[in-house]
């Protein structure tokens, strides 16, 4: 499974993005799980989200939705965090 | 919801919104005026909807007494919203250095609103104010959300703790103040004028707070806010735009100084944080021309054409402006005020009518 997230606007405007490709990864389970309810919780359409929140775009396996802060799922939250944080 | 008069939905509910955004960036303005008016109207409805919820829920709380009533909350790491409470108005000041920042913040804030502006609190009549820090872990940002601000501690990789630039602070208490009064949608040359605004207004906290003069400000946005690290001095300059930062890890500011370098694009609303540099540096520009304190001119100007009720939801850059013209006429006369504001527009490609 190919998980990308893109991040824009955010007070500094800096765009960020990152993706993580599960296949052979020992904990990829645990991705999956992860990236599928972040995804069932995702609008079809970006969000306008609050002045300087960032917004994000979640792409799982080709499949794109969208979601802003403050308002993230705590799987949103997670895996946006995981993906930024460990993927290249 | 209500109706809204006249409007005529021009693509609402039969194109989806994703293919808006395609249109609205479309090259063709037959194909991309309206798909933008639509993805505004739909912003605005967002944020009226959102203003509706914090007025119902303010206005027993208004205490119009020329006083600032302050709360700072502890989010602890979390992401609930406010938190903890951890100093509230006239409390002595702790050992949380962030906490007294944002408190001393937002009486800064309160203080210029006030003595330049006879403006009490963001809304005119007292709203408390109301701030969260230690938001989220490593968080690299800080928001207005619709009812307080919200501030990260940064990932001291990148960005150290947005508490830190006053200025900072003042633009989300701005965007509280653009919210109750011209209510600017945050999407295109509208979103980037609601976050000029609050880039000129926390320009100007920052100045009153240290007593300088337009010549002697530096006229960054988020100066002490970049770790060591990074290659820059601020996240934007109003002075010349573009160039704040050039990093490996950040990249190059994106800020464009006129509407020759504009930018297009449907990311970050729509370039709200990219071409607000266009009107930040209008501002800059006939703020030194006419020298002294910023606040006390051109950002008087500014200050009445935000609250003049003129100024509607999707103001283009153009429409701006004008109003600004208009402004400094109505309040200085046909003086060096004028002067000032009718050449800075000129000087970055914006047309005053």
């Amino acid at each position: 499974m190919r998980i990308q997230v893109r991040r824009t606007g955010g007070f500094a405007g800096i765009e960020r993005h990152a993706e993580v490709d599960t296949s052979g990864r020992s904990d990829a389970s645990e991705w999956h799980a992860l990236a599928e309810q972040a995804v069932a919780a995702g609008r079809s359409t970006p969000p306008v989200g609050v002045p300087d929140g960032f917004s994000y775009q979640l792409t799982v396996d080709g499949r794109t939705v969208y979601c802003a802060d403050p308002r993230l799922t705590d799987e949103q939250r997670k895996l946006i965090s995981r993906v930024l944080k460990e993927g290249a | 919801m209500t109706t809204h008069g006249g409007f005529e939905p021009v693509f609402c509910t039969i194109v989806p919104p994703h293919v808006l955004d395609r249109l609205a960036q479309a090259e063709d303005p037959a194909l991309a005026r309206p798909a933008r008016r639509t993805l505004q109207r739909d912003a605005f409805e967002r944020t009226q909807r959102r203003l509706t919820t914090v007025i119902g829920a303010t206005a027993a709380a208004a205490v119009a007494d020329g006083r600032p009533q302050r709360t700072v909350h502890d989010a602890r790491h979390g992401t609930d919203l406010p938190g903890h409470k951890v100093r509230g108005e006239g409390d002595k000041p702790g050992k949380d250095a962030t906490v007294n920042r944002a408190y001393a913040g937002l009486g800064a804030t309160f203080e210029l609103f006030l003595q330049a502006y006879r403006r009490d609190s963001i809304d005119g009549n007292g709203l408390p104010l109301n701030a969260t820090v230690h938001y989220d872990r490593d968080y690299n940002n800080a928001f207005w959300n619709g009812e307080q601000m919200v501030f990260g501690d940064g990932d001291g990789e990148i960005f150290l703790d947005f508490t830190i630039p006053i200025d900072v602070i003042g633009h989300e208490l701005a965007h509280g103040v653009t919210q109750y009064t011209a209510n600017l949608t945050y999407f295109g040359q509208p979103g980037a004028l609601n976050e000029s605004l609050s880039d000129v207004f926390g320009a100007l906290i920052k100045q009153y707070t240290l007593g300088q003069t337009a010549a002697e400000a530096d006229w960054l946005i988020g100066a002490g806010l970049l770790a060591p690290r990074v290659t820059g001095t601020a996240l934007r300059s109003m002075k010349e735009p573009g160039t704040a930062y050039d990093d490996d890890v950040l990249g190059k500011d994106p800020q464009p100084a006129t509407m020759d370098d504009f930018v297009r694009t449907g990311r970050d609303n729509g370039g709200v944080h990219i071409n607000s540099g266009i009107p930040n540096h209008a501002f800059h520009l006939a703020a030194t021309a006419l020298g002294g304190h910023a606040w006390e001119r051109a950002g008087q100007v500014w200050y009445d054409v935000l609250t003049g009720g003129e100024l509607r939801q999707d103001a283009m850059f153009t429409d701006f402006a004008t109003l600004t013209v208009k402004a400094a006429r109505e309040r200085f006369g046909d003086g060096e005020e004028l002067d000032a504001v009718s050449k800075g527009w000129e000087q970055v490609g914006v047309r005053t009518l």
